[in-house]
């Protein structure tokens, strides 16, 4: 579902931000990527979701070599990527329902929707996507009343109705609670096992990785220090990402 | 036991407010003295001449019993003017929205496609503001002929210099977290514009509208006096004619224009904030 081979990036400034990472992601497989601040986390998400193109290396996503497209057929490509934030990024003055139509707009690039017309044709769709988040009451509610946990949650069903194939989150839990951090890592999981969907989760909790994630992958200064089951990673692996990052 | 001493905190830090020192007396001293020669400059400068007001009393005394009572005979003949001069505002601030929100996506750092773009219609709202909307009036006037439409097309011209500017501002202070959103889901550039820039900053600008439908409304009475219809030319008329009751039934009128414009206003946008 996801490939990602030999993914270098070097930045303007002449910072190596990704050194010849690699990695694919299969269907129902949820890997979550763990490392200290600019360790190449995000970049290595972002350069995946091609909202970064990589100094080298290819992205591959349903067969699609994502990190050489660029407008309409990015944006197409787009379509098979669900994408999820630090913070949910629903428009606040609007109803959930309205943020979570807002996910279908892709599959509808029209007249209608240029001008600012919800496809309401897939309302269906979206009040399954908040069943899917246990959040269908809320539909009617303005977006702005919701807490961290529920916002978050709407911004999953908001990523489900593009109908993706992969779900890429950038530390969805980073701004929540423990409990609604748990919550929204048991979600990505059920996503992952019932849905078939192929997920790549950045995460800054060890713990937590290690109770969801299939596999996980340790970046430090841009390079990878390993790729193994969950179960294989040890304590000492984790402490290794995190000693003495200035060094 | 040992005795629990508190720690002397003056010796850790500072006192938060010190007491100032010699130089800042002396730099207070300086500034007072400086903004005493600034203000005597300017009351030379506009000849202030206080007594001028107690010579004057007796002419004020004069023309407001003239003035007494307005003469409300006229109120239908006002009418209209009145009308002319609300939808002057009326007009102006419609027609300077719907050019100023086009020139504010352009002038806003974060939605403008080109940097030429961004730096022209920077330029054209700057000059638009620059530039008073009475002279606007004037140029109108002498361009299309004496009339309210002169006024209009002041106002929208006055209108976009302010309003295009407080719209990019807006536009550029707005949180950009729901726009990546959209546009990760596939969505064209316009419907990201659509679904997630409209919706987050439309109750900024239908307030800053709202408040510079006020100000407009303010701004028309006076663009008659260079002959852009209204009230305005109304007053200058009644004024040159000698006819105080009419004058102060005008001035009556606008009071009245004036805080029923500010009422609303405040009311509408209390409702969209």
């Amino acid at each position: 579902m996801i490939e990602a081979a030999g993914l270098g990036m070097r930045y303007p400034t002449g910072r190596l931000a990704l050194d010849n990472a690699s990695l694919s992601i299969g269907p129902g497989e949820l890997v979550v990527v763990l490392g200290h601040n600019g360790s190449g986390k995000s970049t290595l998400l972002r350069c995946v979701a091609g909202m970064l193109r990589p100094t080298t290396g290819v992205v591959r996503v349903a067969g699609q070599e994502i990190s050489r497209l660029a407008g309409r057929s990015l944006g197409e490509a787009r379509l098979a990527l669900g994408m999820i934030f630090q913070h949910a990024h629903l428009v606040r003055r609007r109803s959930v329902i309205a943020n979570v139509l807002c996910g279908t707009l892709g599959r509808h690039r029209n007249f209608g929707s240029a001008i600012g017309q919800l496809p309401r044709q897939e309302t269906p769709l979206a009040h399954d996507c908040l069943d899917a988040v246990g959040l269908r009451r809320f539909a009617a509610q303005r977006a702005g009343t919701l807490s961290g946990g529920q916002a978050q949650r709407v911004a999953i069903a908001r990523a489900l109705a593009q109908r993706p194939r992969a779900l890429l989150a950038d530390e969805p839990v980073a701004s929540l609670d423990p409990e609604a951090a748990e919550e929204i890592m048991r979600l990505l999981r059920r996503l992952a096992s019932e849905e078939g969907l192929a997920v790549m989760c950045v995460l800054h909790q060890p713990a937590l990785a290690q109770r969801y994630a299939d596999r996980i992958l340790g970046l430090r200064h841009g390079r990878t220090m390993f790729l193994e089951a969950a179960s294989a990673v040890s304590s000492a692996d984790i402490a290794a990402l995190y000693e003495d990052v200035t060094a | 036991m040992n005795e629990v001493r508190p720690i002397a905190l003056e010796r850790v830090a500072p006192p938060l407010d010190p007491q100032p020192g010699r130089t800042g007396h002396a730099l207070g001293f300086i500034g007072v003295f400086a903004f005493l020669v600034l203000l005597g400059q300017a009351a030379l400068v506009v000849h202030a001449r206080p007594q001028d007001l107690v010579t004057g009393a007796a002419g004020m005394a004069d023309f407001l019993s003239r003035a007494f009572p307005p003469d409300f005979s006229k109120l239908r003949e006002v009418a209209w003017p009145a009308l002319e001069t609300v939808d002057i505002a009326l007009f102006g601030t419609t027609a300077g929205v719907l050019l100023a929100l086009p020139l504010a996506i352009l002038a806003a750092r974060n939605t403008t496609p080109a940097r030429p773009l961004y730096a022209g219609a920077r330029g054209l709202i700057a000059l638009c503001r620059a530039v008073p909307d009475l002279v606007w009036a004037l140029l109108f006037v002498t361009a299309v002929g004496l009339g309210p439409f002169p006024g209009a097309l002041a106002i929208s011209v006055h209108s976009v210099g302010m309003l295009g500017r407080l719209f990019a501002e807006v536009i550029e202070d707005m949180d950009m977290g729901p726009v990546e959103a959209v546009a990760m889901s596939g969505a064209s550039r316009a419907a990201v514009f659509s679904h997630a820039v409209v919706p987050s900053v439309l109750p900024s600008l239908l307030g800053i509208t709202l408040y510079r439908l006020d100000e407009n409304i303010r701004s028309s009475l006076v663009l008659g006096f260079v002959g852009a219809g209204g009230i305005g030319f109304q007053l200058l008329t009644a004024m040159n004619l000698f006819q105080y009751r009419t004058v102060s039934l005008l001035l009556v009128v606008t009071f009245v224009i004036v805080i029923a414009a500010e009422r609303l206003s405040a009311w509408l946008r209390r409702r969209v904030g």
